[in-house]
């Protein structure tokens, strides 16, 4: 027989020995690098020729300074903006038309949820060609109004908006998921009495459903944020950020930084930056999310 | 009907649902229309365009394709079997075991679901090169394969099997890993195959990691041939470019048709806390 | 008058018929009680009246209007559900004003009104608090409050109180009738449970397989069932209900049986209560089992293959094994159709 003290010890070990392969392999490609990000911000860029060189803050300084950060980042601000609060209410739209008994609903449902199912590079494709001037999708339905043909993606002021708008098309349908579930678990109860109590429609939205589902709300806000700031596949296809920089974003400006330019030190930098943003909407998800309301 | 005339109201509900989901699939139709029509007609809507499949057959012959298909098959099932392994030991012990600093290397594992890999490309990109791993189908897997995302959902699912099953296991006297294989496994099917679902439309669609990555086509997965193959540098006709990318869609779109209650069933789940 | 009255109410989902010809009227300031086993339609009926379900075919009336076209808003009613439906992110307050609020009743009316319902029930110190904070006894206040404050005619309540353990059930049963019966409202009160039919009803319908039984006071529904599902459904331990064959026929005394030719098909209910354990007369059975209940004994004895159920006062000296005689008045009988199962009296003079 083992004593206590033995198989106290043994819940330790074997905790540990089955947690260590993933928590290894999750610090080696998340810590680590993380780490490894802020370290490398702290060096020059090295050549072949001239070895790396510790310079401080230098490379901060130099984002400081750089034009086209703070215009990519205001671009990445001016796309979550856009892109979160839309994606979110036509997603909720959705679930509330599809949990309505519509008929055809199922296939109303699935054509709601296939763009999720999509690849971005794909998605991307398709509406790369909408934009085409003249003979895009939109053009020709100008056309068809008598308007004139348009530059979509080449324009400064229209690019950024034009991804905005695919990107709402690609992620409504993901988000309308959560809703649905959420909605599913609503008591019908609930809704009986509302009817009783004579609050149809918009009035028992506002007070009740909308209230009730505002767990699922900040749980999607904070996944389209994140989103917001990670997916910009659709970039090297549609516009690689540009023109001049108009539609770029932050994890854009990383990967054309330390694969296009080749200078790891500043792409390490901005990683940084965009770990910090992430940081921070982690806290926000750990103080506001999960300190939310529980009602039952 | 008598149901206190909302009949009016019940039609535009419907016809408002219809006419969104219509706008919704607008896009996927005309890659359809524009992949199995000549490239005269993928901008001009006529419904008897002569109909062809020349467009997938010049694709599939610009580019290695069945290449690309086969790497990213090969990329999913690896980091498919990689995630059930680590994240099916990682939350039994989460779930059931109580070990030293156990909350504080869970949370330090939620980490990864804010701050995902692709985020932190420029040291990944270092550290699969210091491996020797450059430019192989496994670089592409390795950073995803230990998943916060699953060991949660799966932690998630474990915890609510009962505890008075495991006892009577116990009591039988089946050891630590036989009560997993036998008890907490097969009871967790359903997130198995959601978490599956999910797993492998990210992998399959993912695309700037495995761009970085990759430099060849014997580990290009689909997405990133796609969009090699797509580049306006390629010089490639438009509609051969739609039927590259219904191609690289196809396999995962005919799957969620066939099978479509099951993803939305599979998303949901994975998002309800 | 009749406040509420169905006629002629059928319901079907697909291909089932949950309710066949349903028609009752309830009376002003009454307290009916729709009684019935699980599944039988009695809910249903419940959501007819309030609108939350459309007849198949068939009329209901409230106050003397046809409000078959009406949505539940417009039907002046109020609901008290099973689970009783608050809402858990509003507080008490603002779950009893729900509705008033949705009907833009002027404030100052909803707080008098508030104020009103929250001192009747008890609920003053309570207002702030969210739903989840309550235990199930404030929840089911709760609930009613909403009820009360709509000030309408007739309220509905779907087995109010199932989710409530069985000192609670008895309190909550009491507060209820005193308080329908001092803001003289009418209520429709369904239940599964025959103890709280028989204690709160002013008169019961009993329905079975969407099909009304019986329907009548408490008193009617004990002393004269008009079925023999009436007659085991009400009262605890149920009525036994005998097919008599050639061997009990033997076995038992002609004096205790009703004088019918029993070659046509019947039933014999007898009540467990009606039974009495005799010394010299009666019919010879063996026991089988007793409980012993504190205030009175239960024991099921056999006569061939019948089991009979009597409770006798205290306690009872006998136990498994024993032979005994059982004795009854054979006016206690209550005889049944075998075929339909309908009520036949076999007594001269005997009216319910």
């Amino acid at each position: 027989m083992k004593s206590t003290f033995q198989l106290r010890y043994w819940n330790h070990i074997n905790g540990w020995l089955l947690v260590l392969p993933a928590v290894f392999m999750i610090g080696l490609f998340t810590h680590y690098p993380i780490g490894a990000n802020i370290f490398h911000s702290l060096f020059s860029m090295g050549t072949v020729t001239r070895p790396e060189v510790f310079t401080g803050l230098e490379n901060y300084r130099y984002l400081m300074d750089d034009d086209i950060f703070w215009k990519v980042l205001k671009n990445n601000l001016v796309y979550s903006m856009c892109t979160v609060p839309a994606s979110i209410s036509i997603a909720l739209g959705m679930a509330l038309l599809i949990n309505r008994n519509i008929k055809g609903r199922s296939l109303v449902r699935m054509s709601f949820f296939t763009p999720t199912v999509l690849p971005m590079i794909a998605v991307a494709n398709i509406w790369l060609f909408f934009y085409t001037p003249e003979y895009g999708l939109f053009d020709q339905v100008f056309a068809f109004f008598g308007g004139d043909s348009h530059n979509w993606l080449g324009n400064p002021n229209s690019a950024l908006y034009c991804l905005i708008v695919m990107v709402i098309w690609k992620e409504a349908g993901f988000f309308m998921v959560f809703y649905l579930a959420a909605l599913q678990q609503l008591s019908p109860e609930l809704k009986e009495a509302g009817l009783v109590e004579g609050s149809g429609g918009w009035y028992y939205f506002r007070r009740v459903t909308f209230p009730l589902l505002m767990p699922t709300t900040l749980f999607v806000m904070v996944n389209a944020v994140i989103n917001s700031f990670k997916l910009v596949d659709h970039l090297i296809i549609m516009t690689k950020g540009g023109p001049d920089n108009a539609s770029s974003l932050l994890l854009y400006y990383i990967y054309e930084n330390a694969f296009s330019f080749w200078d790891t030190s500043y792409a390490a930098t901005l990683t940084v930056v965009l770990v910090f943003i992430l940081a921070i909407i982690t806290i926000i998800q750990f103080t506001v999310v999960e300190k939310r309301i529980h009602y039952r | 009907m008598r149901l206190w005339g909302v009949e009016i109201g019940k039609i535009i509900e419907t016809a408002g649902a219809w006419l969104l989901g219509a706008l919704w699939l607008l896009p996927v139709v005309f890659a359809l229309w524009s992949s199995f029509h000549p490239a005269e007609y993928s901008t001009r809507f006529e419904l008897f365009a002569p109909l062809t499949t020349e467009n997938f057959v010049r694709a599939w012959s610009y580019a290695p394709f069945p290449r690309y298909l086969f790497n990213t098959f090969i990329l999913v099932t690896l980091i498919l079997a990689a995630q059930f392994v680590l994240c099916t030991l990682a939350a039994y012990g989460f779930a059931r075991f109580d070990f030293f600093g156990k909350d504080f290397v869970f949370a330090l594992v939620l980490l990864q679901l804010m701050i995902m890999p692709e985020v932190l490309l420029v040291e990944n990109y270092r550290t699969i090169g210091e491996l020797g791993l450059l430019d192989t189908i496994p670089a592409i897997g390795l950073p995803y394969m230990a998943s916060a995302f699953g060991i949660f959902l799966l932690r998630q699912s474990f915890k609510t099997i009962p505890k008075e099953l495991i006892e009577a296991a116990q009591v039988e006297g089946v050891s630590a890993l036989g009560i997993l294989w036998k008890v907490y496994i097969p009871l967790s099917k359903s997130t198995y195959i959601a978490y599956g679902l999910v797993s492998v439309s990210y992998h399959w669609n993912n695309f700037l990691w495995p761009l970085v990555v990759t430099s060849s086509v014997n580990s290009r997965p689909l997405t990133v041939g796609l969009a090699i193959f797509g580049a306006p540098e390629s010089g490639v006709d438009w509609s051969i470019i739609t039927a590259a990318t219904v191609m690289t869609m196809a396999p995962l779109l005919v799957a969620f048709i066939l099978f479509q209650r099951q993803f939305v069933q599979s998303f949901m789940h994975s998002g309800i806390k | 008058m009749s406040i509420i009255s169905l006629k002629n109410i059928y319901k079907s989902w697909g291909d089932t018929e949950v309710l066949k010809n349903i028609n009752f009227e309830c009376e002003d300031g009454e307290l009916l009680v729709l009684l019935g086993p699980s599944g039988c339609g009695k809910s249903t009926t419940l959501r007819l009246i309030a609108g939350l379900e459309i007849p198949t075919s068939g009329i209901v009336e409230i106050g003397g209007k046809d409000v078959s076209d009406l949505p539940p808003v417009k039907r002046h009613i109020s609901m008290v559900f099973q689970n009783y439906a608050l809402f858990p992110h509003l507080n008490v307050a603002e779950n009893i004003i729900f509705g008033l609020k949705a009907r833009k009743i002027p404030k100052k009316e909803q707080k008098k009104r508030l104020e009103n319902a929250a001192d009747l029930l008890g609920l003053t110190d309570f207002l702030d608090r969210k739903p989840s904070q309550l235990s199930g006894g404030q929840r089911q206040r709760v609930a009613l409050g909403r009820s009360i404050v709509a000030q309408v005619s007739v309220c509905l309540m779907d087995e109010p109180l199932s989710n409530l353990d069985a000192k609670l059930r008895q309190e909550m049963r009491q507060e209820i009738r005193s308080l329908q019966q001092r803001l003289k409202m009418t209520m429709v009160y369904v239940t599964h449970d025959q103890v709280e039919a028989m204690t709160i009803a002013d008169r019961i319908i009993l329905i079975n397989g969407g099909v009304i039984e019986q329907h009548g006071t408490p008193e009617e529904l004990y002393n004269y069932p008009a079925t023999a599902f009436t007659g085991s459904f009400i009262g605890n331990p149920p009525m036994n209900i005998l097919t008599p064959d050639t061997q009990l026929l033997q076995a038992c005394p002609s004096i205790l049986l009703p004088s019918v030719d029993f070659t046509a098909p019947y039933l014999l209910g007898i009540r467990p209560e009606d039974i009495e354990i005799s010394s010299d007369s009666g019919m010879e059975c063996l026991v089988e089992l007793t409980e012993y209940l504190g205030a009175d004994t239960l024991i099921v004895c056999k006569v061939e293959k019948h089991s009979i159920t009597l409770t006798v006062k205290g306690r009872v000296a006998v136990s498994a094994g024993d032979q005994l005689r059982i004795n009854w008045k054979v006016e206690k009988i209550h005889l049944f159709d075998a075929a339909n199962g309908q009520r036949i009296e076999h007594l001269k003079g005997a009216t319910p």
